[in-house]
């Protein structure tokens, strides 16, 4: 067994540094280090820069555009980018539809699609939970009835992630009532400019817009969009969750975070003695950092069985489960040692323009601890993900 | 042993439950949070007539002469329905000064804050100063001029009045300042948890009288203390109001084809969150029937660091069980948790309070 990274793999990881050090954009950077956020130009011009150097496939198969790496040099590759504090990149065409067009799709589709996800032409959105259909994601409504070369499409989806800005959504919908209610679902690929898609926001607690519902009213879609078979939605469906829990663990993120927050508890005052200083911080912090070395072991371990050919299984609900737990202790440690100066808020109801004497650094610590609370109810609440470890790895 | 609570405090009780049920449903919360000030200033007039603000203030000037228990009644009720009115601001922290200081004008300016004409806040925490109270930097020099600054103070955008915290010589004082004083900079702002707040500076501002010279330290450790008693009966409320949301929001959503309260694991989680409001009443009756000074005060730490861990649980727990609902801004649930957050962090941390019930 060994820990050390090949010279080769030492070599990749330089060039990745180097790459980051000269095409990062410097407005991008200082924004992300301040906290502030972006707007959806810039989000667009930092995947194009990714795109350009021919990164952006970087766990796709090489015959598709992507890079080829092995798993090491992806795990290389992506703690870079998050020691350095860039932009996670919008995973629902990257990492979710992607893999299931490569896997499942036409010909046609692949072409179509695969080069403008890979250049970041199209932003895409994810329409699967609706108001009556959470963690039992199988029992949606939304309808989609053939007609002639089309289907037309009619109910409401919600929880969509930055729907706002998206050029395609790729969709759950029901196209069969009878059998089982895992039967009868189809996925399907639809333009968000197509008349009768309508974005509506929902504000969340932090008081910010990132998700919405998106409704369809006699939606026509063509034929073609639909995704491998009709009525075989749900198997590509699970397929993409697997992918998806197992690319929201963030370990890396949360080492760059934690050690911000040590830093700024050197001059943040409880008592006498700074916060650094202080024994009951300290305990948790390490007690973090622990925890973030076994969970990062452990995404490790997933990535080399990958190299073996094991894709991702139920085992990706562990790194699911663990990683927003810490996320939320994250979150957590920083609005406790932030105290009243992380009050001042300012959410849409919020005094605007006014000076606030709060650090820099508290404003945004409220609204993240908030923000983060989604993390264990999205992709499959953390209850689902035991019961998926539960049935599908003890057996029970 | 008597646990019960008097039969006033029981109407106490009743008429504030009614008012929250029938006149402060969440919309109307809402709409207070979201105004300008934060606060409707119409029923702070109701408080007013409904002698709700006399609570604690002795007969004399004007109030019922209750206690501790009084408030703790008032803020439990407040809390299920998550009030944002300022009666924190106003009657336990200005008016918690005021009841105790040594200052000849006292008692006009309770009379005003008891009728509801008058809001005054207290000014004492500053920016990175932490939750020690004697750490200070605000200063009242020789020629009576006040420099310095304070932070979040409590509904400072609507106070007529500041009291202000300060250094003085070797000692600590009380300044009133009035909201229109020279030298005297306000930046307000909404609080995460719906209230209203500001930041104070102060450059040779001139109060409009100074009072409690040799005792202003030991007179604001009491205030922070009682207030600590208040916000912590609110977050009992808002605790107790959280797992029957929950409760009720399980009963009716349905997934895999049965409510999901019929799921033992949610059950389990749902018995939690029951036992973790219910030991928390029991240190809260614990705090309120001490007369014992250094005992209670002991106590009041334990309280809160006690308070702070069981409302973030159970805040948090109730937002995971409402699902993708409980992240919505238009489900009440989610105020809740902000509140129950706020309450475990104003005033010093759970692990300050840890240190300080250890160390008393």
């Amino acid at each position: 067994m060994d820990l050390n990274f090949s010279k080769e793999d030492q070599d990749f990881q330089s060039e990745v540094r180097e790459f980051l050090d000269k095409e990062y954009p410097k407005h991008i950077k200082a924004k992300m280090d301040n906290g502030d956020d972006l707007t959806r130009d810039e989000v667009v011009e930092w995947h194009k820069v990714v795109a350009k150097k021919g990164w952006m496939g970087h766990s796709w198969p090489v015959e598709y555009g992507g890079t080829g790496w092995d798993a090491t040099k992806r795990y290389i590759y992506l703690r870079e980018l998050a020691l350095e504090g860039c932009p996670m990149f919008i995973p629902f065409g990257l990492q979710m539809v992607a893999p299931v067009i490569y896997t499942f799709g036409s010909q046609e589709q692949k072409d179509k699609f695969l080069p403008r996800i890979l250049n970041f032409d199209d932003w895409w959105c994810q329409g699967y939970s609706e108001p009556g259909s959470g963690s039992d994601l199988a029992s949606l409504k939304t309808k989609a009835v053939r007609d002639g070369d089309h289907y037309v499409i009619n109910g409401q989806k919600t929880w969509t992630t930055l729907g706002q800005h998206a050029d395609w959504i790729f969709v759950l919908v029901r196209t069969s009532d009878t059998g089982k209610k895992q039967e009868g679902i189809t996925f399907i690929l639809v333009d968000m400019k197509t008349p009768g898609v309508e974005v509506k926001p929902i504000i969340t607690i932090d008081g910010d817009h990132e998700v919405n519902e998106v409704w369809f009213d006699n939606v026509r879609v063509p034929a073609e969009n639909v995704v491998g078979e009709e009525g075989q939605g749900w198997t590509y469906a699970k397929f993409l969750l697997f992918h998806e829990r197992s690319s929201i663990a963030g370990a890396p993120q949360m080492r760059r975070a934690i050690n911000s927050l040590t830093k700024r508890a050197e001059k943040i005052f409880h008592d006498e003695k700074p916060l650094a200083e202080d024994p009951l911080f300290i305990s948790k912090v390490a007690q973090f950092h622990l925890d973030l070395d076994a969970l990062e072991m452990t995404e490790l371990r997933g990535l080399a069985a990958e190299r073996e050919g094991k894709g991702p299984g139920p085992e990706s609900s562990l790194l699911k489960i663990k990683g927003t737990e810490l996320q939320q202790r994250l979150t957590t440690l920083a609005l406790e040692a932030t105290g009243h100066e992380a009050l001042p808020y300012g959410g849409p109801y919020g005094f605007e323009n006014q000076e606030v004497m709060a650090p820099k650094a508290a404003q945004s610590v409220a609204s993240k601890y908030l923000n983060f609370r989604k993390v264990t109810i999205y992709g499959g609440t953390n209850e689902i993900q035991k019961n998926i470890i539960a049935k599908a790895v003890l057996g029970l | 042993m008597n646990l019960n609570y008097t039969e006033e405090q029981e109407l106490l009780r009743d008429s504030i439950s009614k008012f929250c049920s029938s006149d402060y449903d969440f919309e109307t919360r809402m709409k207070a949070v979201n105004s300008e000030s934060g606060q409707d200033k119409e029923l702070w007039k109701m408080f007013a007539e409904l002698g709700w603000l006399a609570v604690p203030f002795a007969e004399e000037f004007g109030g019922f002469g209750g206690d501790e228990v009084d408030l703790s009644v008032v803020f439990e009720e407040f809390g299920k329905a998550i009030v944002v009115e300022p009666y924190l601001a106003n009657i336990v922290l200005g008016g918690g000064v005021l009841r105790r200081a040594d200052f000849a004008e006292s008692a006009s300016y309770i009379e005003k804050l008891v009728s509801g004409e008058v809001q005054i806040s207290l000014a004492n925490y500053e920016s990175q100063k932490g939750y020690v109270l004697g750490n200070i930097d605000t200063e009242l020099n020789g020629e009576g001029l006040l420099n310095g600054s304070k932070s979040t103070v409590l509904n400072a955008p609507n106070a007529d009045h500041f009291i202000v915290f300060t250094k003085k010589g070797d000692g600590y004082s009380f300044a009133l300042v009035d909201k229109n004083a020279e030298g005297l900079t306000l930046s307000g702002y909404k609080t995460y948890d719906g209230f209203t707040s500001g930041d104070l500076v102060f450059s040779n501002c001139k109060p409009v009288a100074v009072f409690e010279e040799n005792n202003a330290l030991e007179v604001l450790e009491e205030v922070i203390r009682e207030a600590i008693v208040c916000i912590c009966s609110e977050a009992i409320g808002a605790m107790e109001k959280s797992y029957f949301l929950t409760v009720e929001y399980t009963k009716q959503r349905e997934q895999f084809g049965s409510s999901l309260s019929k799921f033992q694991v949610l059950q389990h989680r749902m018995v939690d969150m029951f036992m973790e409001t219910e030991y928390a009443k029991s240190f809260l009756l614990k705090v309120l029937a001490t007369d014992d000074k250094d005992e209670k005060a002991k106590l009041t730490y334990g309280l809160k660091n006690q308070v702070a861990r069981a409302g973030k649980l159970i805040g948090e727990e109730a937002v995971q069980l409402h699902g993708g609902m409980g992240v919505t801004q238009e489900m009440s649930i989610g105020h809740y948790l902000k509140r129950l957050v706020s309450i475990a962090n104003v005033f010093g941390s759970a692990d300050f309070y840890l240190k300080k019930y250890s160390e008393s």
